[in-house]
C-alpha cells in the first residue's frame, strides 16, 4: 500500500506538473496590434467643451435612440419630457459629464465607445460578434450575438449596454457612424454638430498631429499627454484635458499601455498551443491507465487479490 | 468488487418530489418574465454587473460542483483504485446531470438563447468563452457515452415499448447492443477525454475574468488564476461525492457507505495541500496579503474562503476525524461553501464595475437558481431509481 501510496503522488504530481507548466508559464508577450493609417477616430478636446450637449441631441437623432428621463415622465404623461441620462446605456451612445470636485474648476467631457486599436470586446465575444472594421470602427453585429454579455465584463470603459428591458436583447453601443456616415463620407453626427470645436473627426493618425500641435502651442492650458494614443494599447478615440486635470478624474483610467486582453489570450493561447499540452496530459493519463491495467490483469493471472 | 448496481425502484411520489415540484414552478413563473418581458423585469442585473447569481452560481460552482465526475474517475478507472468503484456510477450521473443543468441555465441567462448554437459555427479562438463552451459541449457528450452503460444494463433484453411502439422493440435492442459494444472498446478512450476536458474548461473558467484587470479585485486577479481554478475543483470533487453519498444514504434510507468514504476521503487533504500551497504562494509572490486584512468586502470575503478552505485540510489530515462521519461531512460541506464562496468572490464579490451601481439577486434569480437545484436532484432521484446507479448494501 505504502509503495502504490508513494507512486500515485510521484505520478500525480508529474501529470499536475505538467499541466501546472503548462498553464503557468511565463505568459508570452502576443505582439501588439498596431493602428492602421486609414483608421478614423475622434479628438475631444475637454478644455473647448462648454457642455451644451449638442453632440448627444445629434447622436440620438442618428441612431433614432429613445429619450430617457430620470423624472419619471414617462409613467405619469406616456412620454419623456427631457432627456436628461444619467449613464451610457442602451439608449444613449454619448453622454457628457461634468466633472470636478467641490470648489475644483469644472471640465465637461464626452464619453462613448473608444473603438480601441485592439478592442477587449472583440477578443472576448465567442462568436466574434464585436469586430474591428477596415474604417476603425468597432462594429456590433446583432444576428451573430448571444447575448452574454461577456463584452461588457471585458470593457475597461464599460461601453458595450445592455437592453435590459427587451425579451430579445441586443448589445448597443456607439458605432462611430460607421454606416449611417462615414460610408457616405461624413464625419460623425456628434463632431459635425459641436459648435465649440470639441470634437474633431479625422483620421486618427491625423488627430494625433493635431492634439500635439494644440498641446505644443499652449502649454500652458494642455496637460502634455494625448489620452489614447497609447492607454489599453491605444484607441480610436483620443482626449486632451486641462494641465491641472488628471485623465482619471474624468473618467478615463488610468491604465497601462498593453491591450487588456493580453494576458487572457497568452494563457489560452498556451493551453492549447498546437494542442500540445491536452494531447500531453491525455498521453500521460492513458500511460497511467494502461499501466495500472497491465498491473492488475497480471495479478488476476498469478491468482492474486484484486485489491491490491 | 462482484456487487452489482441497481435501480433503487423506491416509490416516487413522495413529499420530498413534491417539495421540489414546487420550486420548479416557481422558477417556471420567474421564467416566464425572463422570456418575455426581459431580464429588468426578474433581475437586479445592470449595466456594471452583467453577469449576476446565474453566471456566478448556476454555471461557475455548477462546473466546479460537477468535479466529482472527472476525479473519482481519474482515481478509480485511470489511478486504478478500484476499491472505490461503489462510487463512480453515482459521481458519473451527478456531473451529468449537473453539466446538463449548466447548459440549461446558460440558456436562462443568455440575451439571444436561440443564437446558442452560433458557438459551433462562428469561431473566435481568442474568445475564453468560446474555449469553456467548446470543452463543455464536449465533456457533456463524454458523460453521456459514461453514463450509457447504465442504460443499456437496465435496458437490453428486456426493452417493452408500450401500445402500437412495440413494434421497435426489437430494433432498440438491436441498437442498445450496438451501443453495448461501441462503449466496451470505447470506454477508456472517453474516460481519460472525460479528464483531459474537465482539465479544460475547469482552467479556462479561472482566465475568464482576468480579461478585467481593471475590475477585478487583486486577491484574485492572478496569471495563476486557470490553476488555482483546477486545483480547487479538484479538490471540491471528492468533497462532492462525501455530500451526494451521504445525503443520498439519508433519504433514500440506505446504509452510509462510511468506509469507503472514509477511505477516499483520504485524497482531500492531498488535494487541498495542494491548493492551498498555490493560493498562498501566489500571493506572497504578488505581495498582496496585506490587502485581505484591509477590512473591506473583499478582504473578508478572501480570509472567509480562505479559512473554509483551510479548516478541513488540517481537520481531514488526520485519519480519527476522516472516519468520524459526522465530521468528514462537515469538512466536505467546508470545502464546497469554499470553493462556491471563491467564485462568487472571482465572478461578483471581487468585481468592482465603478461606484454608480451595485448587484444582490433578485427574488426572481434565486428562484430560478433554486429551481435548477431542485431539477437536479429530481433527475438524480429519477437517475437512481430506474438505472442502476447505486450498488446493493453489503
Amino acid at each position: 500500500m505504502d509503495i502504490s501510496r508513494r507512486k500515485f503522488l510521484k505520478i500525480g504530481a508529474a501529470a499536475g506538473g505538467s499541466a501546472a507548466c503548462a498553464v503557468a508559464a511565463k505568459a508570452e508577450a502576443r505582439n501588439a496590434r498596431q493602428p492602421e493609417p486609414q483608421w478614423y477616430g475622434m479628438l475631444n478636446d475637454s478644455t473647448r467643451c462648454i457642455g451644451c450637449k449638442a453632440c448627444m441631441v445629434a447622436c440620438k437623432k442618428e441612431n433614432k435612440l429613445e429619450a430617457e428621463s430620470t423624472l419619471g415622465e414617462k409613467e405619469a404623461l406616456g412620454e419623456q419630457l427631457y432627456d436628461a441620462p444619467r449613464a451610457l446605456s442602451e439608449h444613449t451612445y454619448t453622454l457628457i459629464k461634468m466633472h470636478g470636485e467641490g470648489e475644483q474648476e469644472k471640465t465637461f467631457v464626452k464619453a462613448q465607445c473608444m473603438h480601441c486599436v485592439d478592442p477587449a470586446c472583440a477578443s472576448a465575444c465567442i462568436v466574434g460578434a464585436l469586430k474591428k472594421e477596415d474604417n476603425g470602427a468597432v462594429k456590433y453585429d446583432a444576428g451573430m450575438c448571444m447575448g452574454c454579455r461577456y463584452c461588457m465584463v471585458a470593457c475597461p470603459y464599460s461601453v458595450p449596454q445592455f437592453e435590459w428591458h427587451r425579451a430579445i436583447p441586443s448589445i448597443r453601443k456607439c458605432t462611430l457612424c460607421s454606416e449611417t456616415r462615414l460610408e457616405k463620407g461624413k464625419p460623425t453626427a456628434c463632431a459635425g454638430v459641436c459648435p465649440a470645436g470639441a470634437i474633431t473627426f479625422g483620421r486618427r493618425s491625423e488627430l494625433i498631429k493635431i492634439a500635439r500641435a494644440r498641446i505644443d502651442a499652449a502649454p500652458e492650458i494642455y496637460l502634455d499627454h494625448i489620452y489614447g494614443e497609447q492607454e489599453v494599447g491605444g484607441t480610436g478615440v483620443l482626449y486632451l484635458t486641462k494641465k491641472y486635470v488628471a485623465f482619471a478624474g474624468l473618467g478615463l483610467g488610468d491604465f497601462d499601455y498593453k491591450p487588456v486582453s493580453g494576458l487572457t489570450e497568452s494563457i489560452q493561447h498556451r493551453i492549447f498551443q498546437y494542442f500540445i499540452p491536452p494531447i500531453a496530459v491525455y498521453s500521460i493519463l492513458g500511460g497511467i491507465m494502461a499501466y495500472n491495467q497491465r498491473r492488475k490483469h497480471n495479478a488476476g493471472i498469478e491468482g492474486g487479490d484484486d485489491e491490491y | 468488487m462482484n456487487i452489482k448496481a441497481l435501480p433503487l425502484r423506491h416509490r416516487f411520489w413522495t413529499p420530498n418530489v413534491a417539495v421540489l415540484l414546487f420550486f420548479m414552478a416557481s422558477g417556471v413563473v420567474f421564467a416566464y418574465f425572463r422570456f418575455f418581458h426581459g431580464f429588468a423585469s426578474v433581475t437586479n442585473l445592470n449595466p456594471a454587473y452583467p453577469f449576476g447569481i446565474w453566471i456566478a452560481f448556476d454555471v461557475a460552482c455548477g462546473v466546479a460542483l460537477a468535479a466529482g465526475g472527472f476525479t473519482t474517475a481519474a482515481i478509480v478507472e485511470i489511478f486504478g483504485r478500484h476499491k472505490y468503484h461503489a462510487l463512480v456510477r453515482p459521481a458519473i450521473l451527478t456531473a451529468f446531470i449537473g453539466y446538463f443543468l449548466v447548459g440549461l441555465a446558460v440558456f436562462f441567462d443568455l440575451g439571444k438563447y436561440y443564437n446558442i448554437w452560433h458557438a459551433l459555427v462562428y469561431w473566435n479562438g481568442t474568445s475564453v468563452l468560446f474555449e469553456v463552451a467548446w470543452c463543455v459541449m464536449l465533456y457533456l457528450t463524454v458523460l453521456a457515452i459514461e453514463n450509457l452503460p447504465n442504460v443499456i444494463e437496465q435496458f437490453r433484453g428486456k426493452v417493452a415499448l408500450p401500445g402500437f411502439l412495440s413494434g421497435l422493440n426489437g430494433p432498440t435492442d438491436w441498437l442498445l447492443g450496438k451501443a453495448d459494444g461501441f462503449c466496451r472498446r470505447t470506454m477508456a478512450f472517453f474516460v481519460i477525454a472525460g479528464v483531459v476536458l474537465s482539465f479544460g474548461h475547469q482552467s479556462s473558467l479561472g482566465t475568464m475574468m482576468l480579461i478585467a484587470p481593471y475590475k477585478l479585485h487583486e486577491l484574485w486577479y492572478t496569471p495563476l488564476s486557470p490553476l488555482l481554478f483546477l486545483t480547487s475543483a479538484v479538490s471540491v470533487g471528492i468533497p462532492m461525492v462525501v455530500f451526494e453519498g451521504t445525503l443520498a444514504a439519508k433519504f433514500f434510507g440506505r446504509k452510509p457507505e462510511t468506509e469507503l468514504l472514509a477511505g477516499i476521503a483520504k485524497y482531500i487533504p492531498l488535494f487541498l495541500g495542494t491548493y492551498l500551497l498555490l493560493r498562498l504562494g501566489d500571493l506572497a509572490y504578488r505581495g498582496v496579503l496585506a490587502t485581505a486584512f484591509d477590512g473591506s468586502l473583499q478582504g473578508n470575503a478572501f480570509l472567509l474562503e480562505f479559512a473554509l478552505f483551510a479548516v478541513p485540510y488540517f481537520v481531514l489530515k488526520r485519519r480519527r476525524s476522516r472516519q468520524n462521519p459526522t465530521l468528514l461531512f462537515l469538512c466536505s460541506l467546508s470545502v464546497i461553501c469554499a470553493v462556491v464562496l471563491n467564485r462568487f468572490n472571482v465572478f461578483l464579490i471581487g468585481m468592482d464595475m465603478g461606484p454608480e451601481y451595485s448587484y444582490f439577486p433578485s427574488v426572481g434569480e434565486w428562484a430560478i437558481t433554486f429551481a435548477f437545484i431542485a431539477f437536479g436532484v429530481l433527475l438524480y432521484k429519477i437517475g437512481v431509481n430506474y438505472l442502476p446507479i447505486l450498488e446493493e448494501e453489503h
